[in-house]
């Protein structure tokens, strides 16, 4: 027993002598966090988002306006988990208004980690704590949606939330735009009966019917396709009846897409004969891509691809940070986001020069008056940024259109919604 | 088959004397943890220089000990099942996951169609089901424990590995209703993978608890955590505990001395599914949401690992592999990861290596601790029977 007290106050003692050597932190400095799935399938993504954050950050000299800017890394993914997890993303965001000099959160990935950190970060003692995203697209989360959003998201009323990258019904949009300008006169819409599928294939539908498409499928979404059934030959040969220009797919690949676009190709023709669209959860899968069947396949993704940066822009901020990256890790940054994490960050920065240094200030500097602006000369996608303090929505709504063609996807154009 | 002979005719008195205070001791160095536990985050940590804050908030943050304490009371559940039962359950998330969208349907305002308030910290104006947290963790209990009964009275006819396929099947069939749940007859009962969110704040009288009150929802979760060690312990002394271990030791046995197998079986099923559910309804509450898709068979199989690894049958062996496990799963490694990277200036996931960590441990508790890190009394015994007594069963054989 004895003993057993022994070690308990030698531990005491231990940790009040490591906290007494390490409490020393100058006022001036804040911290900004990103909070990333870091395990699992989108591990490749986001630590390259963290090293873009982290070498740009280096680059301006961990600089905002009188303010020293730290950085740190948050996961919000559990192995247990091999993705996010809720439990984790909760403690997360309190672990972010826990640690006093943090001010701003970079993140989510997912949107539904973003459903669970908005509220926590909202009813932050002492103000609302302001998180900017790179990747959620859900447009819930910002703008009226499903019934009860976004308000839902916000309990105290006040807004702190904000992203950078589009939303699903832009997405939906763009493609129906696109559609019209490569002469497709009807269409047929497929949706694979989930929340994304069905939220990009609303979003093309109305918008192909406004742009004067004649929309085959019947229904606000289109038809659904069981991603359980082992062949959909039936399906495309009612489809040929109706004789559409193009198929439109809501939805994500890993819902039977491969056995779709097969059965697509045997019973309609090739992607010139009669035109196959999908959205970005089609993107990134080499499994899409190398299908000889998928060949001419268009696809759509929320945002501005890497190269297409460094194509639309080549002397531009953003195509210069493109390059710094390459040169310092010798590879590009994985897929799109890593960009938009630097834009976030952007942002975030903007706010906390005008700010007082408080979280408060940050959220009022994004959220109030004329929010914030990126001028185009320094913003890394390449053209001005300005988040709208009303919504915290982007005005950067960009689509990127891809071809797939000698079994890669290939950046076709950016495609700016009308 | 000895060592209950010898349990019953020799010295079956002390023991039971001597198990009660071993009980005793365990409960109260519960107690004076939980309460040590509150105080040191309640009123010592604000008071502690920044930097011990930092240590702390990085390896012992108080929403993991909730977490935590949140996997201990699943944790005991299951070990009902498995545990004092002996039957082996690999979908008990299927209980998780209805206990959270219990929370979620009863606590959020997900059915806007309806405006009902009882007793709920939300404000009155806002539509849909609020009613309060301590009505829905009984109502997810007994909806869990319903269910419990459902799925098993067709399934534990089954024995062994054919049951634990068939919960297997369970686990998995129940979070797939959830995620197709969007659309039932043209009705949205489950909000697809988008899940329900947020979750109302847990209520105690005069106050709504906000998700930076880590000490009272601490407090609560203590709460039902011992309520469930009471109830563990209660039940196992009683006719139906030890019927439930009659079982677990040999099922035909058991019946031969009259046990009803069936209606045993299926209340250690409804009960561990009760503790289940309150679970759920913890964790949904802790969140702030549930999601279809976050409820996997992973969840089920870490359960188990708490189980296994703190000692099956022993409800404080069980709670000390829930409370290491949860821990290591949610703040642990990633903190190691972050010492070791920062120390030695690598760049390891060790987070990644979770289930290597976990299959690890487990083959070595298997080699050397059979019994668990806090065994069974009971259990050990029966592990240990042949380095004791081995030749004295040889010859009974």
């Amino acid at each position: 027993m004895k003993n057993r007290f022994r070690i308990i106050g030698l531990v005491a003692i231990a940790v009040l002598a490591v906290g007494t050597l390490s409490a020393c932190s100058s006022a001036n400095t804040l911290i900004i966090s990103s909070d990333l799935p870091l395990q699992g399938s989108s591990f490749d993504s986001n630590d390259s988002t963290n090293k873009a954050i982290a070498l740009y950050l280096k680059q301006i000299n961990y600089k905002a306006g009188k303010y020293t800017v730290k950085f740190k890394i948050y996961d919000d993914a559990t192995a247990s988990a091999g993705s996010w997890d809720p439990a984790k993303c909760t403690s997360n965001a309190q672990a972010h208004v826990a640690n006093k000099d943090e001010v701003a959160v970079m993140g989510t990935y997912n949107s539904g980690c973003a459903k669970v950190e908005i509220p926590i970060l909202n009813q932050a003692p002492g103000g609302a704590m302001t998180m900017v995203s790179n990747a959620n697209t859900n447009p819930g989360l910002t703008k009226p949606w499903n019934p009860g959003e976004p308000a839902v998201y916000y309990p105290t009323g006040v807004r702190n939330y904000a992203r950078v990258c589009t939303t699903d019904d832009n997405q939906g949009a763009a493609a129906a735009q696109f559609a019209k300008s490569i002469g497709v006169k009807s269409v047929y819409v497929l949706n694979d009966t989930q929340t994304y599928g069905q939220g990009v294939a609303q979003a093309f539908t109305t918008e192909a019917k406004k742009q004067g498409l004649i929309v085959l499928s019947s229904g606000p979404f289109g038809e659904g396709w069981d991603a359980k059934q082992p062949d959909y030959t039936a399906l495309f040969t009612k489809i040929k009846a109706l004789n559409p220009d193009m198929i439109y797919v809501g939805g994500i690949f890993d819902n039977n897409g491969g056995q779709l676009m097969k059965d697509k190709v045997a019973v309609l023709g090739n992607n010139t004969a009669v035109k196959f669209m999908a959205p970005d959860g089609f993107t990134g899968y080499p499994a899409f891509s190398s299908m000889p069947e998928a060949t001419g396949a268009y696809l759509s993704f929320a945002g501005l691809s890497s190269d297409l940066l460094t194509k639309i822009a080549p002397t531009g901020a953003g195509a210069r940070f493109v390059t710094s990256y390459i040169a310092e890790y010798g590879k590009p940054p994985v897929g799109s986001y890593p960009v938009y994490g630097v834009a976030a960050v952007q942002v975030i920065l903007a706010a906390i020069a005008k700010s007082d240094g408080t979280r408060k200030g940050v959220t009022d500097a994004i959220f109030s008056g004329s929010g914030i602006t990126i001028p185009a000369n320094e913003s890394v996608l390449g053209k001005s940024l300005k988040i709208d303090p009303k919504s915290g929505d982007t005005n950067a709504i960009d689509i990127t259109i891809e071809v797939i063609k000698g079994g890669k996807e290939t950046t076709l154009t950016a495609w700016a919604l009308k | 088959m000895s060592i209950t002979k010898k349990t019953d005719s020799k010295s079956r008195r002390p023991k039971a004397v001597k198990q009660s205070a071993s009980q005793r001791k365990w409960a109260i160095g519960f107690i004076v943890a939980a309460v040590a536990i509150w105080v040191f985050y309640t009123y010592i940590m604000v008071h502690l220089p920044d930097g011990a804050q930092t240590i702390v908030q990085n390896w012992f943050p108080p929403t993991a000990l909730n977490e935590a304490m949140v996997w201990v009371i699943a944790a005991l559940g299951l070990n009902i099942v498995v545990g004092y039962a002996g039957l082996l359950d690999l979908g008990f998330v299927a209980f998780w996951a209805i206990g959270g969208y219990t929370a979620g349907w009863f606590m959020s305002s997900f059915f806007r169609q309806v405006n009902i308030h009882i007793l709920s910290t939300s404000p009155k104006v806002v539509p849909g089901m609020h009613i309060s947290f301590w009505g829905v963790i009984f109502i997810g209990g007994l909806i869990c424990a319903f269910f419990g009964l459902i799925i098993g009275a067709p399934t534990l006819r089954l024995k062994s590995d054919y049951l634990a396929l068939v919960t297997l099947g369970f686990g998995e069939i129940i979070p797939q209703f959830f995620v197709n749940g969007s659309n039932i007859g043209g009705f949205n009962l489950t909000n697809g993978t988008q899940g329900i969110s947020p979750v109302d704040n847990i209520g105690v009288p005069g106050r709504s608890l906000s998700p930076f009150d880590f000490s009272w929802k601490f407090f609560i979760f203590v709460l039902l955590t011992a309520f469930m060690v009471f109830m563990s312990l209660r039940l196992r002394t009683g006719r139906l505990g030890r019927a439930w271990l009659a079982i677990r030791e040999d099922e035909l046995a058991a019946s031969m001395m009259g046990v009803p197998l069936m209606r045993t079986k299926l209340s250690a099923y409804a009960v561990g599914a009760f503790s289940g559910g309150v679970g759920g309804v913890a964790y949904a509450t802790h969140v702030g949401g549930v999601f279809a898709d976050r409820f996997n068979f992973s969840i089920s199989i870490i359960l188990l690992a708490m189980v296994v690894l703190g000692g099956m049958g022993n409800v404080w062996g069980v709670m000390v592999g829930a409370l290491l496990l949860a821990w290591i799963n949610s703040t642990g490694l990633p903190a190691f990861g972050d010492l070791v990277n920062n120390t030695f200036h690598t760049t390891i996931n060790f987070p990644s290596y979770n289930f290597l960590l976990f299959g690890g441990a487990l083959v070595l508790m298997m080699l050397f601790r059979r019994e668990g890190l806090i065994p069974e009394s009971r259990l050990k015994a029966i592990l240990h029977e042949d380095d004791e007594s081995a030749p004295e069963i040889g010859g009974a054989e």
